[in-house]
């Protein structure tokens, strides 16, 4: 039975040398189960986050899982209801900006900047996806020039940031 | 003012808590009592100077004083009362503002309770608690006043004419009420929700409280008293920051899945997972402060995860209030990220360096060895072990992949979702294998086939709950397995119960109810500790069903028309447009839900629609069996779509939750309640 394995040893000696090697290879088998977990789970799951720029201009990227971020283009958006499919256009931003608000702002009012189709099936129309939101968006750039997004995160910065001086306020009282 | 007092207060606040740590720390060296003293009381004047500063801005929301930019920013005149008062801490500055004075009611609380008892630790714990506080009220002051006001610069040009300044700037005037009213900005669409009157508070209560046992443990290390003094002062109080964190998680949670509009409770934000993070350093060590009582074990590992649960919690205010993560659930960017990473910095550091010099001096030894690998104390290392290990997997996949990968190769590499559940499925079906497990464990060790015994009855009752769900109609391996798992540990703590009240009434011939009452009483921890077991497993049970069982589909309906979804019907009945009190335009659909034929329910989706952007609130019918969930996508009176999740089971998610409350409650509540 295994009852004998755990009786007593008889040497007290003996027995704190076997209790370390158990606690050893426990730690060991341990460790390397979860750099296994981490190693395979993120070779399976990592995506590059990249430019809008970045997924037209290397063919490389084409048909690959991609995250891909950008500005929406408010007048792009069309909502199909009847087969819960959106279809909007995003600008690209800067990898790196100060302000995001501002950066999402000025790729919108830039005519040259490289914009990308989106496609996202089978979902409800999120209430964030408005002109000026930063799309967040995991999916793929197929053969038909469309950006095929599989999940869809969106941010309105505009709402969040924290306001400037408001010059409306400027109004000196006429009592002064 | 209102905003002079509140300056005034928040200034005397930051003078207290300064004098407080110069006081204490004089004392800690010269060994005078009085110094002591007159540092305590400068550390209990922070609280009454911060209510005092706290009810001068709270009087400004509710009475519209819009000069304050704060005012200005988070309200307007439609907004209802209830909202003026939760807009406190509705953007970055009324918040942090909040937050301190949280601290200092704890801080107050542990002052108070634990002055006579733990005394020695006093010198050096007030400065600690106090620097962490004083560093929060200089974040207020200098960066994110809350009592700033608008002012116009009479001789600057148009552009720079509007300033926000806590101090009247020369040649300036205040701007004209009407101005004032027309341009204030409102709330944010998305925080007026019951759940964000209560979330935030219970998420700041939690974080704040762990300052407590990381002042504790310093202050131990500092003054040498390495004891079980310290545990014993802290354990109770990391107990109430754990209650009122997993509170806070658990209303987010319910916050996201009412107004997030996607059917779900979690989505692997990261700021939502920066909040977990603390969590699960506290759980972990919640169980390990045990065998350091018990055994005088794992002195080094217990000091170590206090300090990690500190940090994780700035890191976590750090990552949500600096704005540098995007999440629907961070402030806006904001100039306290530096300062706060570098707070966050030097506090680790600080707390690592005081450990590193008592162990070298050999204070933190363990009294004992680990005996054998099937002892209570070996499993509740392992438990340790997962629960470090998800704390691992989690800032890996959150921000430590992000930010190595934007060091080392230029881009920023991300996981979704689907990553984070590869990574924390196996840890978590480990984690309710242990909650079975470990409770029948003895100290010491014990024999395979003895631990095997005890757990017969739970693995046979196991065993006919999973026959009864393949009977039932569960078909899929995956989900029979997952509730096996979480009921095996869900029928251990019962047992355990069911042992305990038997045990009195055979001793002691109570009857069943006055056994069940009494077993809590005597022993709150143990049977505390049960009871949160079983929240965890009902939670568990609610996850599960709802994850893995979860319907979603959309249909366009005309006036009049039904759609059947499994057992469910839903008809199309009317179409409403109307004006709330506040301004906001309403969309509402007026639905029937038919289950087998017959009415149980009346449901109205809306889409409320703000100036800022439209707000999609679902109807839903709720059961325990499962929640009918209808969001209104886009419609008039003839035809309208919508989008119907059933989520099985989710309701056991909440009610799991306040399992897991009660039973904290139970295990925190002083002694001596029976």
């Amino acid at each position: 039975m295994s009852q004998a394995g755990w009786e007593k040893p008889k040497h007290p000696l003996k027995r704190k040398r076997s209790q370390r090697v158990q606690f050893i290879t426990a730690g060991v088998v341990i460790l390397v189960s979860l750099l296994y977990l981490l190693v395979s789970g993120t070779l399976q799951g990592a995506r590059y986050f990249i430019t809008v720029a970045e997924v037209l201009d290397d063919p490389a990227h084409r048909g690959r899982t991609l995250r891909v971020s950008g500005a929406v283009d408010g007048e792009s958006i069309d909502y199909d209801s009847e087969n819960a499919v959106i279809r909007f256009e995003i600008v690209h931003i800067p990898g790196q900006y100060d302000d995001l608000a501002q950066a999402l702002h000025d790729a919108l009012a830039d005519d040259n900047a490289p914009r990308m189709k989106i496609i996202v099936e089978d979902a409800a129309i999120p209430d964030l996806l408005q002109h000026e939101a930063q799309a967040i968006l995991t999916g793929a750039l197929e053969r038909d020039g469309i950006f095929h997004a599989t999940e869809l995160l969106l941010k309105c910065p505009s709402r969040f940031e924290e306001s400037s001086p408001p010059e409306a306020l400027g109004q000196i009282p006429e009592h002064n | 003012m209102l905003a002079e007092l509140g300056l005034a207060a928040l200034t005397l606040a930051l003078a207290g808590a300064l004098y407080a740590i110069v006081a204490c720390l004089y004392s800690a060296r010269t060994g005078e009592g009085r110094w002591l003293q007159s540092g305590r009381n400068a550390a209990l004047l922070t609280c009454p100077a911060l209510l005092l500063a706290t009810a001068a801005l709270v009087v400004a929301l509710l009475t519209e004083q819009y000069q304050l930019s704060y005012v200005y920013e988070v309200t307007d005149p439609g907004t209802p009362p209830l909202y003026r008062f939760t807009a406190l801490w509705g953007a970055q500055r009324g918040s942090l503002l909040f937050w301190s004075l949280l601290m200092s009611c704890f801080i107050c609380g542990a002052i108070g309770l634990n002055w006579r008892s733990e005394r020695r630790l006093m010198p050096f714990c007030i400065p600690i608690m106090m620097a962490s506080l004083a560093f929060f009220l200089c974040l207020s002051l200098f960066i994110e006043n809350p009592f700033e006001r608008w002012w116009i610069l009479v001789d600057a040009p148009v552009e720079q004419q509007v300033v926000s300044s806590a101090l009247i700037p020369p040649r300036a005037v205040p701007p004209t009420e009407a101005n004032l009213q027309a341009g204030a900005e409102g709330m944010n669409p998305l925080l007026r929700h019951f759940g964000m009157v209560i979330h935030p508070p219970m998420l700041y209560l939690g974080f704040v409280g762990f300052t407590i046992p990381f002042a504790f443990a310093l202050a131990a290390l500092a003054s040498g008293d390495l004891s079980n003094s310290w545990i014993r002062a802290t354990r109770r109080w990391t107990l109430v920051a754990w209650l009122f964190l997993s509170l806070g998680l658990i209303l987010g949670g319910r916050w996201a899945y009412d107004v997030l509009g996607w059917g779900g409770y979690w989505g692997w934000d990261p700021v939502e997972n920066a909040a977990f993070l603390p969590w699960l350093v506290g759980t972990a060590f919640i169980h390990s402060v045990m065998i350091q009582e018990k055994r005088g074990m794992l002195k080094l590992w217990n000091m170590l995860l206090v300090i990690a649960a500190f940090s994780a919690v700035m890191f976590g205010t750090f990552a949500t209030r600096s704005g540098v993560i995007d999440s629907v659930h961070s402030f806006a960017r904001s100039e306290v990220g530096f300062p706060m990473l570098a707070f966050w910095a030097a506090m680790t550091l600080l707390a690592l360096a005081l450990l590193a010099w008592r162990w070298r001096g050999g204070a933190l030894r363990d009294e004992r060895q680990f005996a054998s690998l099937l002892s209570r104390e070996s499993l509740f290392v392992l438990n340790n072990v997962i629960f470090i290990a998800l704390f691992v997997a989690i800032f890996w996949g959150s921000f430590g992949l992000p930010i190595t990968s934007e060091l080392f190769l230029g881009k920023e590499v991300t996981i979704g979702a689907q990553t984070f559940e590869f990574y924390v499925v196996p840890l978590f079906v480990a984690m309710y294998i242990l909650m079975g497990v470990a409770p029948l464990a003895a100290w010491g060790g014990m024999t395979v086939a003895r631990l095997g015994g005890m757990l017969r009855i739970p693995l046979l009752l196991t065993g006919l709950g999973v026959l009864g769900l393949a009977i039932s109609g569960t078909d899929l391996l995956v989900a029979a397995l997952g509730y096996g798992v979480v009921m095996f540990a869900a029928i251990v703590a019962l047992c355990e119960i069911i042992r305990g009240v038997a045990a009195r009434r055979r001793t002691l011939g109570e009857d069943p109810l006055r056994a069940f009452v009494a077993l809590f009483g005597r022993n709150q921890r143990r049977y505390g500790g049960y009871m949160v077991h079983l929240g965890v497993t009902v939670i568990g049970i609610g996850v599960i069903g709802s994850t893995l069982f979860q319907t979603e589909v959309q249909h366009t309906l005309d006036r009049g028309e039904t759609v059947a979804i499994q057992d469910y019907a839903l008809q199309y009945e009317d179409f409403v447009r109307a004006q709330a009190v506040d301004g906001r335009l309403m969309h509402i659909a007026s639905l029937v839900v038919l289950r087998h034929g017959d009415e149980v329910a009346r449901i109205r989706p809306r889409i409320d629609e703000y100036p800022q952007l439209p707000m999609s609130i679902a109807g839903a019918h709720s059961t325990l069996e499962n929640d009918f969930y209808v969001l209104l996508i886009r419609g008039d009176r003839q035809r309208a779509t919508f989008r119907i999740y059933i989520n099985p089971l989710v309701n056991l998610v909440w009610w799991g939750g306040l399992l897991l409350i009660l039973g904290t409650a139970i295990a925190a509540y002083p002694k001596g309640w029976r």
